[in-house]
């Protein structure tokens, strides 16, 4: 700032300078003229008397006539140059302002010689003066901007201790505190925006971690539950039941963990903190693979499983996440659709459909089975943990697939696009 | 065989050691990092059986410094740290084979026992037997009591499974990838069915007991004496 005004003050110095050196150029110049005119055209009395006569305002004229000296001036200083070169000397006055410099060089006439001077000390006192302005103007400009930096810097360094402040609220665990937003819309408010959007993100995340903490504390309790009331009774039965008592323990206490791990993936998966391994693959095969194993479930729960492939479909996936999607998909169908039932897989192009003939879903609970924990078996007889829908659909979702449910009358037909 | 297992919790150090003496194997045990690595480093053994949060020394850390000395002892890594990207991790860092917690000893036996025997010039069985029961690998024929039975072949994979591991309690989880190609809990009873018509078709021959069900761990083939 300080650095700009400088420089154009130095620029506005230097056409001065230009500016006066011409004018001082021209009226000699101008005089110059008049002069040798002058002395063509009139006698050498009338000359004198002419520049007796001359304006000292315009020009300081000085002749030497014979022995006196005629005009302004009552001497002509050695060493004077030829016009248009000029050289600056100074004179003494009886005035106010005894020295002066005047600035003027010769002319050669008829008559001889004639020394013409202007007064260039007026501009240079100016000159001065600007000069001095200029100074103040820059020593000025210095100060304010120092002091509106100060105040400035101190405005900035306000909101930052503010942030910090906030941040250390964060940092004990006030995870709804959030960063003011003025009303300037500047790169502080982009940067506070910025961060309140990461802390909506992990407050969310955090909340989702809570929930399903709660879920698997809640969901664990029954089984513990059982396990602790196993293990006191244990103490009091005959010894040739203990072996059997602990071995029903040690299942329920597999379940208990295989309900702790699929709640922990379900979480990761459904947050997309597990990383895929996607490569290609081919629905067909899923379909095949999902047939080969579920086939001899089937046959002991005397249901038929059928497969139907019309037009192979490559998609990019995760092998083992969507098989143990469809593989749960197609259990379901087996578990739920009872003795005798049909089951048919049916792949074309992007969409599998697992259709069964069984009793089905109830249109009002078609959405709630994807929920965590919703098992709509009330007695909860089949054995399960209420998480398998939830990671389906998790899966799927992560997979950018579709899954619906609808009415086979009777029946569910449980559809996925690609 | 001589193993050294490297944990810092007491009572699975004394639950594993156990289990392997009663097995006839020699165990030995370091309870932090730096121990392990140097025990490792210093003597000669067939495995190794690391945890992975270690005091003073992270066991992957160990493992990769194991490693780099161009030590190629198998690893296995028997951890709480459950989740498949943790499982892939301990597999890329140099491991053999990866185990959660809680776990059964008798599937840690069998894991172990296989990664011992790995370097070994296994003789090319080309039958298998187990008392009466009978498998020809070549010509996938099985016979009881000079009987022959028809098998499915995932049947056939579980049932020479089994035969492999005749004695020894045989979990589900390891049936389960020993049959099949995908890696996840089923949390149903594939298996069991599987086992269930094997067992029937024991049962056609009289020896349906030959297959025995342990509640709480798995299956057993038993071997008749």
């Amino acid at each position: 700032m300080t650095v700009i005004i400088g420089a154009l003050l130095f620029t506005l110095y230097r056409q001065l300078i230009i500016e006066q050196q011409y004018q001082v150029t021209q009226s000699l110049e101008s005089e110059t003229q008049r002069y040798q005119q002058l002395a063509l055209t009139v006698d050498r009395r009338s000359f004198a008397a002419q520049i007796r006569a001359a304006d000292p305002q315009t020009a300081l004229i000085a002749w030497r006539d014979s022995y006196d000296m005629v005009g302004a001036l009552s001497f002509m200083p050695e060493d004077m140059p030829m016009l248009p070169q000029t050289r600056d000397f100074p004179i003494l006055t009886g005035g106010p302002d005894k020295l002066h410099i005047l600035t003027g060089g010769l002319v050669m006439t008829r008559y001889g010689p004639v020394l013409i001077a202007t007064r260039t000390d007026n501009l240079a006192t100016l000159i001065d003066k600007f000069i001095s302005a200029a100074a103040t103007a820059v020593m000025l400009t210095i100060v304010l901007t120092l002091a509106f930096g100060y105040l400035f810097s101190k405005a900035i360094l306000r909101r930052l201790v503010q942030y910090n402040r906030l941040s250390e609220q964060i940092e004990r665990g006030h995870y709804n505190t959030r960063l003011p937003l003025s009303w300037r819309q500047d790169e502080f408010d982009m940067l506070a925006l910025q961060f309140n959007n990461v802390l909506d993100i992990l407050e969310n995340n955090l909340l989702a971690v809570r929930g399903a903490t709660d879920n698997i504390a809640h969901d664990l309790r029954t089984p513990l539950s059982h396990i602790r009331i196993g293990l006191e009774e244990l103490a009091s039965k005959p010894s040739d039941e203990i072996s059997e008592g602990c071995a029903i323990l040690t299942e329920e206490l597999d379940h208990c963990l295989a309900t702790f791990d699929a709640m922990l993936s379900l979480t990761r998966i459904e947050e997309g903190q597990q990383t895929l391994d996607l490569q290609e693959l081919s629905l067909a095969q899923l379909c095949t693979d999902l047939l080969d194993m579920a086939d001899a479930v089937a046959e002991s729960n005397e249901q038929t499983l059928s497969l139907s492939l019309l037009s192979d479909y490559k998609v990019f996936g995760d092998k083992y996440l969507l098989f143990q999607a469809l593989y749960n998909l197609v259990d379901n169908a087996m578990k739920y659709s009872g003795q005798g039932a049909r089951i048919e897989i049916i792949q074309s192009g992007p969409q599998i459909q697992i259709r069964d003939n069984g009793p089905g879903i109830p249109d009002d609970s078609k959405e709630r089975v994807f929920e965590r924990l919703v098992r709509l078996d009330p007695s909860r007889h089949l054995q399960g943990t209420g998480l398998g829908l939830s990671m389906v659909k998790a899966i799927l979702s992560r997979h950018n697939a579709k899954i619906t449910l609808t009415d086979n009358h009777p029946g569910l037909v449980v559809t996925i696009t690609f | 065989m001589k193993i050294l297992l490297v944990e810092d919790d007491a009572t699975t150090i004394d639950y594993i050691v156990k289990g392997f003496l009663e097995q006839g194997h020699n165990i030995e045990t370091a309870s932090d990092g730096h121990q392990g690595l140097s025990l490792a480093t210093s003597s000669q053994y067939d495995l190794v059986i690391l945890d992975r949060m270690l005091p003073q020394l992270d066991g992957l850390k160990l493992l990769a410094a194991l490693r780099a000395t161009g030590n190629q002892t198998p690893v296995l890594i028997l951890s709480a740290l459950a989740h498949v990207d943790e499982r892939v991790k301990g597999l890329r860092a140099g491991g053999d084979d990866y185990m959660t917690k809680p776990f059964a000893f008798s599937e840690l036996l069998v894991r172990a026992e296989k990664l011992m025997h790995r370097g070994q010039s296994v003789p090319v069985t080309t039958d298998l037997v187990v008392g009466s029961l009978k498998m020809e690998l070549l010509t996938r024929n099985v016979t009881l009591d000079g009987q022959e039975l028809l098998l499915q072949p995932k049947e056939f994979q579980l049932l020479k499974y089994l035969m492999e591991h005749a004695n020894q309690v045989i979990s589900r989880t390891l049936l389960f990838e020993a049959v099949w190609d995908y890696h996840f809990d089923p949390r149903t009873n594939v298996i069991d069915v599987h086992i269930a018509k094997l067992r029937r078709k024991f049962e056609e021959l009289g020896h349906g007991e030959l297959i025995e069900t342990v509640r709480g761990a798995g299956y057993r083939l038993r071997q008749r004496h």
